[in-house]
């Protein structure tokens, strides 16, 4: 988990969800790259952020994609947050294990444009927040910005520039992350 | 101790590869070429444990050419960057995965684009301006980060490959007897002196 | 391996015929008579319970089936296939559950159970299935209520009617029905197009009805959603009294 470095994180406002990265790509303390894609569209409302270990960062992204357009193709309908975050779960947990190295977040807005925010460790335990989720080598950081900046309610800008500062502020304080940041607004 | 370089100019990607076969502490040849041409345009380094290296590269090349000749078209460098980190990754989960790391350096002649693709043996497939393998990799991207521009010609890309071979010459320990430069552009794939 | 049959019994005839198909349809066309309708709130799927003997205890008899919370089946055909089919038709639905954590739409449960007896029009080694089948469910697009047949094609219906009888019963349904039917009145019409064709008299223990919809619901997964559910024999015995 501490192998390529990056974090991610999630954050629910007002009718809105945000989700984005750092954009570091590292082996070890060796930076290779500073434009490194993590979070992963699946629908136009919603989106899935896989931190971890790069390759089976990319190996699930892979796979996400394939699954969600088979979804899309066999239903006629785009896939639901929650559906998702449950396909992903089994998915995960199918490598009980032998485990991918990811610890996935979900984040988007439902068919009523409510906003979901699911988290899971990398054998697929789903958490249901209703706040913020974080993970990655930059989580415990996380998880004190987000306490101290996230309110409730919050408006799509209000909540870009929380999301934004917290994912910025975490970043500074851990070396294998950072190196530029990426946020979607749903 | 191996050594793997590759950055993209403005219409070309430049490699550079060590040529020593080692051993332990013994130095068996110092004229060895770490690569293989995947097609015309496409330029495969590798480097890791002897054997694994070689039957790796050989395992994608024929898999390339067998695509070629049933389809008829020429695969680009992001679809082989793919295809490779793909057979990686795989690999990363069998029984006995291989222990081989990769540049893949191209000109992709449907956008007129230099690429060039950095895997690791873990099947990490990130693409970049320049990229390096090996204990090489710390002395030399500090030069590529001051020197190198998205649209540096072949031959300011030859004085940048100058300054880090020189770079690996005074400050790594170990001397790694020579090198390999090869230039990969719109006419294909080929050696040149710097 | 060569004392097996292991090419397909199901062969193209020369005029390009599946006779194979065209027999299950005929066996499927000798069982008991099935009705299905749609209404606005609902639908209720209905068949006829015949037993060779009275002396067979006919409370053991299920033709009409749930598949999972908000999809209920009933056959028209050869029981024992029907059985087969609704086993795979269950195992499905949980194989999506544990996939989704939420039961298959009522589309995509007939897309698999329609798979499944097309497979047994192509494979090696057995034969189509003899039944005909109706489907109804209900979830976030609507009450739907789809007709499958021993070759694997479906189709959606307003109200259909399979196996002896359908002929007549669809020119009875084609009379009586129209599109702002609600529930209550759907299970009416599906008693009087049983009552069509029936030998014999009718009581609650001749006849299996099942409904979806009019204000069935239930919490599965902490979502209110309807549910598929059998009429009791009671309940059957009242629609009754209202009809004669």
């Amino acid at each position: 988990m501490d192998y390529n470095g990056g974090t991610v994180l999630a954050m629910a406002g007002k009718n809105c969800v945000v989700v984005g990265s750092d954009k570091r790509l590292g082996v070890q303390n060796l930076t290779l790259s500073t434009e490194f894609q993590k979070v992963f569209p699946v629908t136009e409302k919603c989106y899935i952020a896989l931190p971890g270990l790069a390759t089976d960062v990319q190996t699930l992204s892979e796979l996400f994609r394939l699954k969600c357009n088979m979804y899309k193709l066999r239903e006629e309908r785009e896939i639901e947050p929650l559906t998702l975050a449950n396909m992903i779960s089994s998915t995960l947990y199918g490598r009980r294990f032998g485990p991918y190295f990811c610890e996935p977040i979900i984040a988007g807005l439902d068919k009523n444009n409510k906003p979901h925010i699911y988290g899971m460790d990398l054998i697929g335990c789903l958490n249901f927040p209703d706040d913020f989720a974080v993970a990655g080598c930059a989580e415990a950081a996380l998880f004190g910005m987000c306490e101290s900046l996230w309110e409730p309610d919050l408006e799509p800008d209000e909540l870009f520039e929380t999301a934004s500062q917290a994912l910025l502020s975490a970043a500074d304080r851990n070396s294998i992350v950072g190196w530029g940041a990426v946020i979607h607004t749903m | 101790m191996e050594f793997l370089l590759g950055m993209t100019g403005k219409d070309f990607t430049l490699t550079i590869s060590d040529t020593a076969a080692t051993r332990s502490i013994i130095v068996f040849k110092n004229d060895e070429d770490k690569s293989l041409e995947l097609n015309k345009h496409v330029l495969m380094l590798y480097s890791g444990s002897p054997g694994d290296t070689l039957h790796f590269a050989e395992y994608i090349q024929r898999n390339v050419k067998l695509y070629e000749i049933k389809n008829g078209i020429e695969l680009t460098p992001k679809a082989t960057a793919t295809f490779t980190r793909r057979e990686m990754a795989t690999s990363l989960r069998s029984r006995k995965p291989y222990n081989v790391n990769l540049l893949i350096a191209g000109y992709d002649v449907t956008t007129s684009l230099p690429h060039l693709y950095w895997i690791d043996h873990l099947g990490t497939n990130a693409t970049m301006p320049y990229a390096a393998h090996g204990y090489g990799a710390f002395y030399t991207l500090g030069i590529l980060d001051k020197y190198h521009r998205p649209d540096i010609s072949l031959d300011e890309a030859k004085a940048i490959a100058k300054k880090c071979i020189e770079e690996l010459k005074t400050r790594f320990f170990i001397n790694l007897s020579g090198f390999k430069v090869k230039v990969s552009d719109k006419d294909g794939i080929r050696e040149i002196e710097i | 391996m060569s004392d097996r049959y292991s090419f397909s019994l199901t062969t193209f005839s020369p005029s390009g015929k599946l006779v194979q198909i065209e027999y299950a349809l005929n066996a499927v066309a000798q069982g008991v008579t099935s009705i299905g309708i749609k209404a606005t709130n609902g639908i209720v799927i209905a068949t006829e319970k015949k037993t060779a003997s009275p002396l067979i205890d006919d409370t053991s008899l299920e033709k009409v089936a749930n598949v999972c919370p908000n999809i209920g089946i009933v056959y028209s055909g050869m029981g024992p296939d029907f059985r087969v089919l609704l086993a795979k038709a269950r195992k499905a639905a949980q194989k999506y559950k544990r996939i989704y954590n939420e039961y298959p739409t009522t589309g995509i449960l007939v897309k698999d159970v329609a798979s499944v007896m097309q497979e047994f029009t192509q494979s090696g080694g057995v034969r189509p299935f003899g039944v005909s089948l109706l489907i109804a469910g209900y979830d976030e697009t609507g009450p739907v209520l789809y007709q499958v047949d021993p070759s694997g094609s479906y189709w959606a219906w307003k109200a259909s009617a399979i196996g002896k009888n359908m002929i007549n019963a669809k020119t009875f349904l084609e009379k009586r029905y129209n599109d702002d039917i609600e529930l209550e009145d759907a299970v009416h019409t599906s008693i009087l197009t049983l009552k069509e064709g029936f030998e014999g008299q009718m009581t609650e223990h001749s006849i299996e009805i099942g409904i979806i919809g009019g204000g069935t619901t239930g919490f599965t997964e902490g979502k209110e959603q309807p549910l598929f559910r059998k009429l009791s024999p009671s309940e059957v015995r009242d629609y009754l009294a209202n009809i004669s």
